[in-house]
Formats: C-alpha cells, sequence, structure tokens
C-alpha cells in the first residue's frame, strides 16, 4: 500500500514532467521572478508588466514569421537555489530563446554563473541592482535595465542638494539594493557636496516595530528622512512610524519606496512632504505610453520596477525579432536595438519596430523607465526624475542630473 | 536622554512588539509542554488569523477590534482541523516527524494566504494614527487595546488553567502524561483545547500584529524565530514565562539600537537566549527540560 | 524539449542532488548518529561557501582576500573553517539537549548570516562575492556540468563511505549508545560530552563542505542563499523524509525531496496561463501536501535505520530469548 502509493506519486509526478513537450513552435521566454520569498508582493506586479508586452507582441503581429512569443514564469523565490533551479527549467526544459530577471542579485548571479552564461542564453534583469553584476565575465550576455544603484544614489543626492535639504539621517535596507543606494548617496551627498549625514544606518527587514531606529536616527538634529527600502516592505512600516511619531518633517525614497502601497495604506494626505526618485525615460511620453497600457490591463503602473520589467520583456521580444529568434544572436542584438542610434521605438510600438527591423532599418527603443543604452558591461545609464505625491498619484518634480 | 524619550520610543513600542511576541509564545510554550514537539508554522498561522480580521473587516464591514473574535475563533477552528487531518497520526512517532510536518503545514497555510488574499500589502484601516499624550507618554489607541488584550487573554487562559477541570487536565498532561492518561483523562479532548487555545492566541498575535503595522503574507515567518526565543527564553510550559519572555525579547530588541549597530537588531532575541541557556538552561521561570 | 535539455536539466539535477545530499550525511552524522538537533545547517554552509570563495577569487578591493588558490585548497579550507566555528559553538550548547540546542543553533546560524550581510571587509556584505572559479568552468555547458557532477559525486562516494564505516565501527555503536540512553554510556566511561562534540564537528565539516561546492557551482555566493528555508530546513526534510540513522535513506531523502521541490513547478506550470503567478503559490502548497503524505506512509523515513547486529529480533515485542 504504501510503497504502491510512492510508485503513484512519483509516476504522477514524471507523467506531468514528460507531458511538457510544445505544442506549437512558439518562442518561448523565461520570466522569473521572487514569487515567493522576501519580495513576494514585488513580484506580480513585475511579472504582470512584462506579460503586458509580450501581449503587445502577440496583438501586433507576433514574433518573427507570425509565431506566439510566450512567456515562462519561474519561481527564483530570491535565492540563488530556487534561481538556479528554475533558470535550468527554463532552458533546458522549456527551450526559451531569453530570460528577463530574475528580480534579486543574488539569483541573478547564481543563474547566470551556473546557467545562463554557459549555455550561452541572454539575460536581462529588471532590478538586479549589484554592481557584481556589472563585473561578471559573461560574454556580453548579462544585461539590466535598471540603473545602478551608484547612478541613482548619486543623481538622488545631488537633486537633493540643489533642491535645498540640509541635514539628513539615512536609513536604508540591510541587502545589496539597501546597502548599494545608501554608500552611493553618501558618497556623493557628503564627499562630493559637503552635506551632513547625521545618522546612517541600515535595518533588517521584517520586523514589526522600528520606533527605536528612528529615535536613534533622529538624534542628531536631521529634518529630513532618506529612506532606501521597499515601499510595500519595510519602507512602509518605517514611514508609517516615523510619521506617526513625528519623528522627521521630511521624507525622501529611492525609487523602491514609489509604490502605490504608500499612498494607499498612509493616504496621500498624510504624503505631503515625501517625495522619491524613479527612472523615467528622457521623452517621457514613453513612461505615459506604457502607464496607459498597464492601466488599460489592470496593472498599477505606480508598482516598484514594473516599469523595468516591461522595457526588459519588451527589449528581449526587440533582440530576439533582430536575431531572427536565434538565441546566440539575441546578445548582439540587444546592443543593437538599443545603442541611441536608429528610428525611436517607444513602448507598444511593436509593429512599427518589426517592420523596421524586416527593412533593415537600424532602430533604437526609448523604454519607459529610460533610454537603455546598454554600455559595455549591459549597464544602462539611467535617467531620474524627482516625484511627490499629488491628488491624482505620483507626479513629477524636477527631472535629476 | 530623558527619561520620556526613553519610554517613548523604546521602552513603550518595546512592550508593544513584547505582547505580540507573547501572544505567540503562550501557544508555542503550551504545545512544546503538552504535546512535546516544536510547531514551525505558528508564525503562518498567525498570519491566518489576522488576514482572516481582515476578511471580516472588509466584507462584514465591522471595526477591527470586532472581527477579532471572529479570527480568532475561525483559527481556532483551523487549528483543531490542522492537528486531526496532519499531525494526529503521528502522535506516537518519533516527534521530529511532527516537526516536519508542521513545517509543511507552514508551506500551505501561507500558499492558501498568498492565493486568498494575495501578496499586496494590506491594512485593516487606511492612514495614519498620531500618538495621544498620556502626562507625557505617547501611545497610541492599539497599542492600549495590544497590551490590555494580551492581558486578559493569558490572565483569562491561566484563569482556566489553574481553576477548571479541563484546565488542570492539560497542566497533569504537561507534568506527567502518563499519569495523567491514568488518572482517566481525555488525551483527545486534552490535545483539542491546546489546539483551541494556541490557534485563538496565535490569531490574536497575527491580528495585533497588523493592526499596529501592516499585514503582509510573510509576516508570520518573520516573527517565528523571536517567539520560540520568547517561549523557551520564559521555560517551557510556563505561560506566564512566556509572557515575560516576549515582553524581555520585545524591549531588548528595540533598547538594542542603542547600544549595537541597527543592523544586528534581529540578533538580540538569540543573544539573550543563549546566555540565559548558559546561566539557567531551563529559562528564567523554571520550566521542563524536554 | 530535446534530448540534451532534458540531459543538461538531469545533471544540474544531481549536482543538486549530490550537494544537499552532502548537508543531509553531515546532518545524519548530528541527528542519525548522536541526536544532536542542529538546526542551524544554513549556518556552516554559510562559512564553507564563504571561506572557499575567499580562498579562491581574485585578489579584491575591500574585503579580505582573495588569495587566488586551487579549489581543493578552497574546499579544504571551507572544511576547516566549519569545523573551527562549530568547535566553540558545540563547546558551549551541546549541553542543552533537543529542543534548546535546536532553537540555539537557529540563533547562531542567524547571527553568522547578520555578520555576513553586515561586514563587508569580510565577504564583501550584502553584495556577495561573485567570480568564484568553477572546476572545468571554462568547457562547453553540458560537459563541464558533467565534469562538475563526477567531482560532486566523487566527494560525495567518499564522504559516504567514511560515514559509513565510521557507523559501523566501535565508533558509530558507541554514538548511538549515547544517543539511545545517554546515562548507560556514561556509565560504561564513555566521555558522553567529547564524543557529542566530535560528531557535531565533523558533521558541520561536511556541511561547509557542501556549501563551498554550492558558491564553486554558481559561481557566486550571496547572503540570499543563506535563507533558513532553503539551506536549513529543507535539510532536514530531506533527512527525515529519507530516514534518519540511515546513509542512503539520507542520500534518497535528498534526491526524492529535491525532485519534488523542482518538479512540482513544472506540474503546476500547467495550469492556465492566467494563473501562472498563483501557480508559484499552489507549488508551495504542493510541497507541504507532498510532505505530509510521505510522512503520514513512511514516517520511518524511505529506509530506516538498519537493525544490527545484537538486535537479532525483528518483531518488536518479541523476547530475545
Amino acid at each position: 500500500m504504501k510503497t504502491k502509493f510512492l510508485t503513484l506519486a512519483a509516476g504522477l509526478m514524471t507523467a506531468t514532467a514528460l507531458a511538457t513537450v510544445p505544442a506549437k513552435a512558439d518562442v518561448k521566454i523565461g520570466l522569473l521572478g521572487g514569487i515567493s520569498g522576501p519580495i513576494a508582493a514585488m513580484a506580480p506586479a513585475m511579472v504582470d508588466a512584462a506579460q503586458l508586452a509580450l501581449q503587445q507582441v502577440n496583438e501586433q503581429g507576433g514574433i518573427g514569421a507570425n509565431e506566439k512569443l510566450v512567456g515562462v514564469v519561474g519561481d527564483s523565490a530570491c535565492n540563488p537555489q530556487n534561481g538556479t533551479d528554475a533558470a535550468t527549467k527554463a532552458v533546458n526544459i522549456e527551450g526559451v530563446t531569453g530570460i528577463v530577471g530574475p528580480h534579486c542579485s543574488g539569483a541573478v548571479l547564481a543563474a547566470a554563473g551556473s546557467v545562463t552564461i554557459p549555455a550561452g542564453i541572454t539575460l536581462i534583469t529588471p532590478s538586479g541592482t549589484s554592481p557584481e553584476i556589472s563585473n561578471l565575465e559573461d560574454k556580453g550576455t548579462v544585461f539590466r535595465t535598471v540603473p545602478s544603484d551608484d547612478y541613482q544614489g548619486r543623481a538622488l543626492a545631488r537633486t537633493m542638494k540643489d533642491q535645498g535639504y540640509g541635514k539628513v539621517a539615512v536609513a536604508y535596507l540591510n541587502n545589496d539594493y539597501g546597502t548599494g543606494l545608501a554608500g552611493a548617496f553618501k558618497a556623493e551627498y557628503v564627499d562630493e557636496l559637503g552635506g551632513e549625514i547625521t545618522q546612517f544606518a541600515a535595518h533588517e527587514e521584517g520586523k514589526a516595530s522600528y520606533r527605536s531606529n528612528l529615535a536613534e536616527l533622529a538624534k542628531g538634529g536631521a529634518d529630513t528622512l532618506v529612506i532606501f527600502d521597499y515601499g510595500d516592505g519595510t519602507g512602509l512600516t518605517i514611514l508609517r512610524q516615523a510619521l506617526e511619531n513625528d519623528f522627521f518633517d521630511k521624507f525622501v525614497g529611492g525609487d523602491g519606496m514609489k509604490s502605490d502601497a504608500v499612498i494607499n495604506e498612509l493616504g496621500a494626505e498624510n504624503l505631503a512632504s515625501f517625495v522619491a526618485s524613479s527612472p523615467v525615460g528622457e521623452k517621457s511620453e514613453s513612461l505615459d505610453m506604457f502607464n496607459a497600457a498597464f492601466k488599460g490591463v489592470g496593472g498599477d503602473p505606480d508598482a516598484i520596477f514594473a516599469n523595468t520589467s516591461y522595457d526588459a520583456a519588451f527589449l528581449m521580444a526587440l533582440a530576439i525579432e533582430k536575431a531572427g529568434g536565434k538565441k546566440e544572436g539575441v546578445a548582439a542584438a540587444m546592443v543593437e536595438v538599443s545603442n541611441g542610434e536608429g528610428d525611436a521605438i517607444r513602448p507598444g510600438e511593436w509593429k512599427k519596430a518589426k517592420e523596421l527591423i524586416a527593412a533593415g532599418t537600424a532602430i533604437d527603443y526609448k523604454g519607459a523607465a529610460g533610454d537603455h543604452n546598454f554600455d559595455a558591461k549591459g549597464d544602462v545609464p539611467g535617467t531620474y526624475a524627482l516625484w511627490e505625491v499629488g491628488s491624482d498619484g505620483y507626479e513629477v518634480i524636477t527631472e535629476m542630473k | 536622554m530623558d527619561l520620556f524619550e526613553l519610554l517613548n520610543f523604546y521602552v513603550i513600542p518595546g512592550i508593544v512588539l513584547g505582547s505580540i511576541y507573547a501572544l505567540g509564545a503562550v501557544g508555542i510554550t503550551l504545545i512544546f509542554a503538552i504535546l512535546r514537539y516544536a510547531h514551525l508554522a505558528h508564525g503562518d498561522l498567525a498570519t491566518l488569523g489576522a488576514f482572516i480580521a481582515l476578511a471580516a473587516v472588509t466584507s462584514l464591514g465591522i471595526s477591527p477590534l470586532a472581527a477579532l473574535p471572529v479570527a480568532i475563533l475561525a483559527t481556532a477552528a483551523i487549528a483543531v482541523g490542522i492537528d486531526k487531518v496532519f499531525y494526529n497520526h503521528l502522535r506516537e512517532r518519533p516527534k521530529i516527524v511532527t516537526v516536519m510536518a508542521s513545517l509543511g503545514i507552514a508551506l500551505m497555510v501561507r500558499s492558501v494566504v498568498q492565493v486568498v488574499w494575495g501578496v499586496d500589502t494590506q491594512t485593516y484601516t487606511r492612514g495614519i494614527v498620531r500618538p495621544d499624550d498620556y502626562f507625557g507618554l505617547r501611545i497610541r489607541d492599539r497599542e492600549i487595546y495590544t497590551v490590555v488584550a494580551m492581558v486578559l487573554l493569558v490572565g483569562g487562559l491561566q484563569l482556566f488553567l489553574t481553576r477548571s477541570k479541563w484546565g488542570k487536565a492539560m497542566r497533569a498532561m504537561s507534568d506527567n502524561p502518563n499519569l495523567a492518561l491514568l488518572s482517566g483523562i481525555d488525551n483527545k479532548k486534552v490535545v483539542m483545547l491546546t489546539w483551541v487555545i494556541a490557534g485563538g492566541l496565535c490569531a490574536a498575535a497575527g491580528f495585533f500584529l497588523g493592526l499596529n503595522t501592516e499585514l503582509k503574507s510573510m509576516m508570520g515567518w518573520h516573527m517565528l524565530l523571536p517567539m520560540f526565543a520568547a517561549a523557551i527564553l520564559g521555560g517551557v510550559g510556563r505561560v506566564e514565562g512566556a509572557v515575560l519572555g516576549g515582553l524581555i525579547v520585545g524591549i531588548a530588541e528595540e533598547l538594542s539600537v542603542l547600544v549595537i549597530p541597527s543592523e544586528y537588531k534581529a540578533a538580540m532575541a538569540f543573544a539573550i537566549l543563549l546566555f540565559m541557556l548558559i546561566v539557567r538552561p531551563t529559562g528564567l521561570l523554571k520550566g521542563k527540560v524536554l | 524539449m530535446e534530448f540534451l535539455g532534458l540531459v543538461n536539466y538531469a545533471l544540474f539535477m544531481a549536482i543538486f542532488i549530490g550537494i544537499y545530499a552532502l548537508l543531509a550525511l553531515g546532518l545524519n552524522i548530528q541527528w542519525g548518529f548522536a541526536g544532536l538537533f542542529n538546526a542551524g545547517i544554513a549556518g556552516f554552509f554559510a562559512v564553507g561557501a564563504y571561506t572557499s570563495a575567499i580562498l579562491t577569487t581574485p585578489a579584491a578591493d575591500g574585503r579580505i582576500g582573495g588569495f587566488d588558490q586551487n579549489f581543493v585548497v578552497g574546499w579544504i579550507g571551507a572544511m576547516l573553517a566549519a569545523a573551527l566555528v562549530a568547535w566553540p559553538i558545540g563547546k558551549i550548547c551541546l549541553r542543552f539537549r533537543s529542543d534548546y540546542l535546536a532553537i540555539a543553533s537557529i540563533g547562531i546560524a542567524e547571527i553568522i548570516r547578520l555578520v555576513i550581510k553586515s561586514e563587508p571587509a569580510l565577504t564583501n556584505g550584502a553584495r556577495g562575492i561573485s567570480n568564484i572559479p568553477r572546476p572545468f568552468g571554462d568547457l562547453g555547458y553540458t560537459e563541464s556540468q558533467v565534469a562538475y557532477l563526477i567531482i560532486v559525486l566523487v566527494v560525495l562516494i567518499a564522504a559516504y563511505f567514511l560515514v559509513e564505516r565510521q557507523f559501523n565501527a566501535p565508533w558509530g555503536r558507541m554514538m548511538r549508545a549515547i544517543r539511545d540512553n545517554e546515562g548507560a554510556a556514561k556509565a560504561m566511561g564513555k566521555d558522553v560530552e567529547f564524543r557529542r562534540l566530535e560528531a557535531f564537528i565533523f558533521g558541520s565539516a561536511l556541511m561547509g563542505l557542501g556549501g563551498a561546492i554550492f558558491a564553486h557551482f554558481n559561481r557566486s555566493i550571496t547572503p540570499e542563499a543563506i535563507d533558513p528555508m532553503v539551506a536549513t530546513f529543507l535539510v532536514w526534510i530531506m533527512l527525515i523524509l529519507g530516514g534518519s540513522g540511515n546513509n542512503r535513506g539520507a542520500i534518497l531523502g535528498a534526491a526524492v525531496v529535491w525532485i519534488i521541490w523542482s518538479v512540482s513547478e513544472i506540474a503546476t506550470d500547467r495550469l492556465p496561463h492566467e494563473y501562472a503567478v498563483q501557480a508559484k503559490y499552489i507549488r508551495l502548497f504542493l510541497i507541504g501536501l507532498m510532505l505530509q503524505l510521505v510522512l503520514r506512509f513512511r514516517p520511518e523515513g524511505l529506509l530506516p535505520e538498519p537493525l544490527r547486529g545484537d538486535q537479532r529480533t525483528t518483531k518488536p515485542g518479541v523476547d530475545p530469548n
């Protein structure tokens, strides 16, 4: 009885595994994200945004010779174990042409190191911000649409100086995202611009109370708190407890804090003193086009990293089209479709792009989260704007230089 | 730093946090003492309780506090159900098997929460609540509710355990299961009661965590380790010990920021626990050694 | 699905199973032989992974190392470092029995994790260490995986025979005696504390080795890899499900659990397209349910602890005379 049951269970599993033969000659790309695990709250919107790009491709003539572009969603769970496992399955079982994701830097490094680089598959991450990704020996196959922390941290410091912020305290999440941003911000704000940071402290995620952290941060008399964290995670808790206890007058966040959850849960009326930086295309109509399209499918365009995810997926589709569907050519094509030269393609303009590629004309994708002109390391410089909470969601205050 | 600052920003948050830990730790300590295993699904059960309360708030339109009893009853019933379906038949097996089973339950409960309620961060009431001033002490109303509810629930439990027939039976099972069984105590009823109490308290812990901050699908899992630390710190099987342990862990976590870098805040619970185990292995109040 | 793809996937899975089997073997020494409830596997895994990473990567700015050594040096270093870390922990904590040791070791693993995340000078902090050399990593995709699998298998088989020999040797009998009846073992003049410490250190060294092999396979190690769920609890599930006290059970458990863990995703991907994200939550539910079912029908593990020599009766309750 026992053995029978086990055999049956094992048999079922194998049968399902073997039933995975692709039905049509679809072109597949892997959408790997930290769906379970610490960033579970952020991942669905990112996956949905990437799916939107795929949907647009399929609505506007499909990829290659009228083939369907299919996204294979994988759970990288924000750790290397699941990240590599999901990447292997995407590459070997599903036979994907390229991978969008994973979301967390640790999973990106591991998946690239053990799967995609050896297998020659192009990987583009929408949210892996660690500088280690730049330094991978990746034969040019690893890209990202999120600018490195260094750029945003420094740009935010300069903008804040211009806006007249004085003494600030910095609270950052103790992971690669938080430490990277906070380090760059500190280097620019203090060392280059002569500003003053009174307190500079990391915190762990998932704690129920950060009031003592806030009390420590408030020592030294700064009136502004800079938060490098996620607006639907610990960052929200910190912002809430700071507001409730009147710890600081002004709040500044990185792109992770520009989340709808902040407005939904705290109320716009309480957020008059809150601003956040977030990537935006040089031509901000790109962002508007994405926002409208994403709202159209019921998505929330203010979700963290939604626009970078969309760009990553759309770029991947463009690169595959350019490479004629061949895995080997995707990495080179990725640079070609977004190197700043050629006819501008904006979010959703798949038909136009497809025609131009067929005609052999150079194209240049101008994305929702920036123009994405990749450098030799597969990184993008990024363009940022500072946002405030208006009556109708986030509104741009100023471009960040 | 003046006294009020210390109280307002370190001690009071610590007490509130400690009360939440205490509610979970009491359940853990009871399960430890009566059923004799570490229940690793406790955190995720707390998450489930918090989200059941959210469902009651949004669907029935009642106030969060009125939703608390609903959540307690529902979670208690679910806890009993989980025991009946999954843990009960492992009772005669080595306890480690049940510990592993509870780990699987943790995954299952979390996945139910994520499928039913999604993974977005949510709150019972939108907006922020500023604290009121009580002679210089700044306390929010919900913080008072949290501490009062903890005291009432645990006080009621203590009365039940010391005064009522079934409470005494539970304590007998905890002290000497063989003798208790010989003297005719109905094991099944005791186990069920344990789960009713543990599940209910679990829901309360999750509810108050959600009320004081936000509801997230991973919130209970993050609380699991401090709650275990609190239960063992207080002495296994001691309800008042679990409360004391919870309060100590909560206050120590908040005070730790004064002396160590804040990224090590989470380590505080364990540092205290290790110290305690070395100097006094039975816990603060003399608990049983398993 | 091409044949080569299946081969690559199978190779990858075999390597991961090998790594987890090493962790499970290490845990089996501690729990299966000596009855030590070590719930801090992730800590020793991390110490091993980072030690090897520091020893074998080229020199880097801002942290100690790298020392650019051969991977063999790195792996031996990983075992030594894990053993060295285990020694004081064991010295202090092994006097706690069972659940107390469990929570103490979880706490220590969490503290190790926080140190690794927060001390950039030592471990490059939250960013982790990348560009760790993989032995035979310059070969093609499949060849490199085959080569790595062979290395993992050689290590695993060596570890298995070593542990198995010890298990059947007088040492193993003594350990089981201590586990099953501490008082009697003490009365026989066995140095219980020392023997326990021995088992704890040996097991931890194997866990460190597992961590090192993991880091070299992925060519990187980050704090995200030290998540208690995938680095501690998963190994426990493997050992208990495979059969604690049985080395082959530990390895089989690693294989079965990892296959469930990995293949369940392919199974839930059969759900309709709109539920692609929900499918991942359901996958965790399925994993939990599979665990319940196996525990329900094989609570003693797939391969139970073998009865040996002096226990001639096989039926419990029958008088041996």
